[in-house]
């Protein structure tokens, strides 16, 4: 067990590309860590520097005690699962098991025992014998794992190990690896794309863009306060429902006007967010989560709620919940941040009409809504984020 | 006509009669000729093509009168003196003389040619294309050119150094490395680009060294390359006349290739010692057979299939 440190770790190629810029994390020992962001945003590469795989181009990288910038990756006393599994098609699954700690000239007696311990944990026992081309992909997600937990390393690292699994399995490896990282206790530097991974898994979650640590903070702080536009547009599914709307002062306080309401803004929120004063005349980027909007005619203390009249686009009614889409009459917010977050969702590639801004609420399931219905939505007002439209920053103090 | 028989299928099932059959095979088109017939007659062309060669050979091993003009497709007469004669001659002494340098030079030129692969596969340093192209371009001249400059090389290196020099097998090893090496190379860097890179970097995560990867994880799963590379290096070794008839001059040194030239070179006597000759083809066939049967089990694909998803 140990901690794990990053100070201004960066990575430059020789072609000049900056994959990592400045990222500092202080992983605590046992700690759950996930890094999470779009293709390309430097969080497999920072995971690889940890490794060992990449050199690391300026800063420095403390496991337990040691610098080990220039450790090799055998030295460092970690233990690493890939995304594509990499197991060893030669090798039966025992021996895949047990190589690591074949070539650490383990008593034998010693890795039979350690081999059948995470066996048993995995569930592998019946699978020992046989090859990795003969196990379907969520049991060579075990036996990838079992690689890992055998060697007893200071640190777990892993790569995207869900994403080969399709969608029903991932959810449950998903639960197991946090079960065995928990029952373990070894620190753990997780990397995905996925933000429901992300939320569910980690302690804690970095979101990283384009090289940048973009925000790090426990999942749940992430989604309640997100520093950015994309923090507040990545974490979360559906994302946050964002649009460009016009706050001004009142002798009653401060409201905000979009989509052809106005919407006062509770004291408690202009005292979390001082500085949303000083945009008074000027236009914000208004964020809500989809939870945040409540059909009125359902909503409790319904009078109290801020409210919203348009009509139904589309109903997905999911048992537990409907999720409306809707047309809000308000200018989409266009920034870096919201470039990048369509280019990782593939929007591009999607005939979406665009010139609309549709957001997305979940109703109860008891709402009686339609498409193409007349709706009066109640928004939670007190849960409402403002952003600054121009450099995508939370509006706080 | 798919949709012909899987309509009638169920139909059929359904009343209990059996399901027609005589419908399908009508509905290849072309009857039994065109689907097995064809690719039969082919398969028989080509066998009769390849074997002949073999037939006429060994035929005129087994022909006691043992001469050119008496050769025959069908021995009139059966027997093994020419066999015998050609073991109370130098042939034992070339077959192993071939052996030792074509196996030699074989297993060498794969060891080498693996770890170029290897490094040119999955390092990247300075030089590294250069290397590769060099490699290449120096292939594409026949080592016939060299001929000369090789004779004048070990004319030197005979006179300072006889061990690798003119009538020694290891010489002529070296110079059979040199030429195989950059084919090889190329060759194996092929199958080595195949073979995932996460494979290297987990055993590296598992503690592997450079050493441990290479000879653990990596030559296990390029066994096909392997084999190949080492059967076409056997072969052509065993079977090359040029360099070595100008290299071996002494009747001990020879390898079978040239020592049974030889027999059939001299404008007196190459008739009568037909015969010999070809009971020494026949014989020198034997290893490159069984080391063909032998490595056959290797050069079998997705051997690599199950290393990771897809």
């Amino acid at each position: 067990m140990a901690e794990v440190v990053l100070d201004k770790v960066n990575k430059q190629y020789e072609n000049g590309f900056h994959a990592v810029h400045d990222l500092s994390i202080d992983i605590a020992d046992g700690e759950f860590i996930v890094l999470v962001g779009p293709s390309g945003c430097g969080k497999s590469t920072a995971l690889r520097m940890i490794a060992g795989l990449e050199d690391i181009s300026t800063g420095t990288l403390t496991i337990g005690d040691r610098v080990v910038n220039t450790l090799p990756s055998r030295d460092r006393d970690i233990a690493m699962v890939f995304q594509s599994y990499a197991l060893y098609p030669h090798m039966s699954v025992a021996d895949n098991i047990a190589y690591g700690l074949k070539l650490r000239r383990m008593d034998k007696a010693e890795i039979e025992k350690r081999v059948k311990r995470a066996a048993d944990m995995l569930e592998l026992g019946p699978l020992l014998d046989r090859k990795p081309k003969q196990l379907s992909g969520g049991q060579r997600q075990r036996v990838a794992m079992g690689r890992a937990i055998v060697r007893e390393p200071q640190v777990f690292l892993m790569d995207e190990p869900l994403s080969n699994l399709d969608a029903k399995l991932r959810v449950q490896m998903r639960a197991e690896i946090a079960q065995v990282q928990r029952d373990l206790d070894v620190t753990t530097i997780y990397v995905t794309h996925d933000q429901t991974e992300a939320m569910t898994m980690g302690d804690r979650v970095a979101l990283m863009k384009a090289g940048v640590l973009q925000q790090l903070g426990a999942p749940q702080h992430l989604y309640d306060h997100p520093d950015n536009i994309f923090v507040a547009g990545f974490i979360g599914s559906p994302p946050m429902n964002m649009a460009i709307g016009r706050v001004d002062r009142t002798d009653a306080g401060v409201t905000v006007t979009f989509g052809g309401a106005t919407i006062q803004v509770p004291d408690s929120v202009t005292a979390a967010r001082p500085a949303l004063a000083s945009y008074a005349g000027r236009d914000v980027a208004v964020g809500i989560r989809s939870e945040d909007m409540e059909d009125a005619a359902l909503a409790r203390d319904a009078g109290s709620k801020a409210r919203l009249t348009t009509s139904v686009a589309l109903t997905e009614a999911l048992g537990s919940e409907i999720v409306v889409h809707f047309p809000v009459d308000a200018p989409r917010v266009v920034t870096e941040d919201t470039k990048a977050l369509e280019e990782d969702a593939g929007v591009d590639d999607v005939p979406v009409a665009h010139d609309g801004n549709i957001w997305v609420a979940s109703f109860s399931p008891r709402s009686r809504v339609r498409p193409r219905d007349q709706v009066e939505i109640a928004i939670d007002q007190e849960r409402l984020h403002f952003f600054d439209p121009e450099t995508g920053l939370a509006i706080r103090d | 006509m798919a949709t012909t028989t899987s309509n009638a299928t169920p139909a059929a099932a359904e009343d209990g009669s059996p399901p027609p059959e005589v419908v399908r095979h009508g509905s290849a088109k072309g009857g039994w000729f065109r689907r097995t017939g064809l690719s039969h007659l082919v398969g028989i062309l080509a066998l009769a093509f390849s074997i002949f060669p073999i037939l006429f050979v060994v035929s005129a091993s087994l022909n006691p009168t043992g001469t050119l003009s008496s050769a025959t497709l069908i021995p009139r007469e059966v027997s093994l003196v020419n066999y015998q004669e050609l073991f109370d001659g130098s042939f034992p002494r070339w077959f192993v003389n071939s052996l030792v340098i074509a196996s030699l030079a074989a297993a060498i030129s794969m060891l080498i040619s693996a770890c170029a692969a290897y490094a040119f596969s999955r390092f990247r340093f300075k030089g590294r294309r250069t290397g590769l192209m060099s490699l290449l371009l120096v292939q594409m001249f026949p080592q016939f050119l060299a001929i000369v400059a090789i004779y004048l090389i070990f004319a030197e290196i005979t006179e300072l150094w006889p061990v690798i020099g003119f009538n020694t097998s290891a010489g002529l090893i070296l110079l059979y490395l040199g030429g195989a090496l950059g084919v090889n190379t190329w060759l194996m860097k092929g199958f080595f680009d195949t073979i995932p890179k996460d494979l290297d970097e987990s055993a590296k995560m598992d503690g592997a060294t450079h050493f441990q990867v290479f000879f653990g994880i990596i030559l296990p799963l390029v066994a096909p390359i392997l084999a190949i590379t080492g059967l076409l290096g056997f072969i052509g070794a065993i079977n090359e006349f040029l360099i070595a008839s100008i290299f071996l001059r002494q009747d001990e040194s020879k390898t079978a290739a040239v020592g049974l030239y030889g027999m059939i070179a001299d404008p007196l006597t190459k008739n009568a010692q037909f015969g010999e000759f070809a009971a020494g083809a026949v014989i020198l066939a034997i290893p490159t057979v069984g080391l063909f049967m032998y490595l056959q089990r290797y050069i079998v694909g997705g051997l690599t299939a199950g290393a990771v998803k897809g």
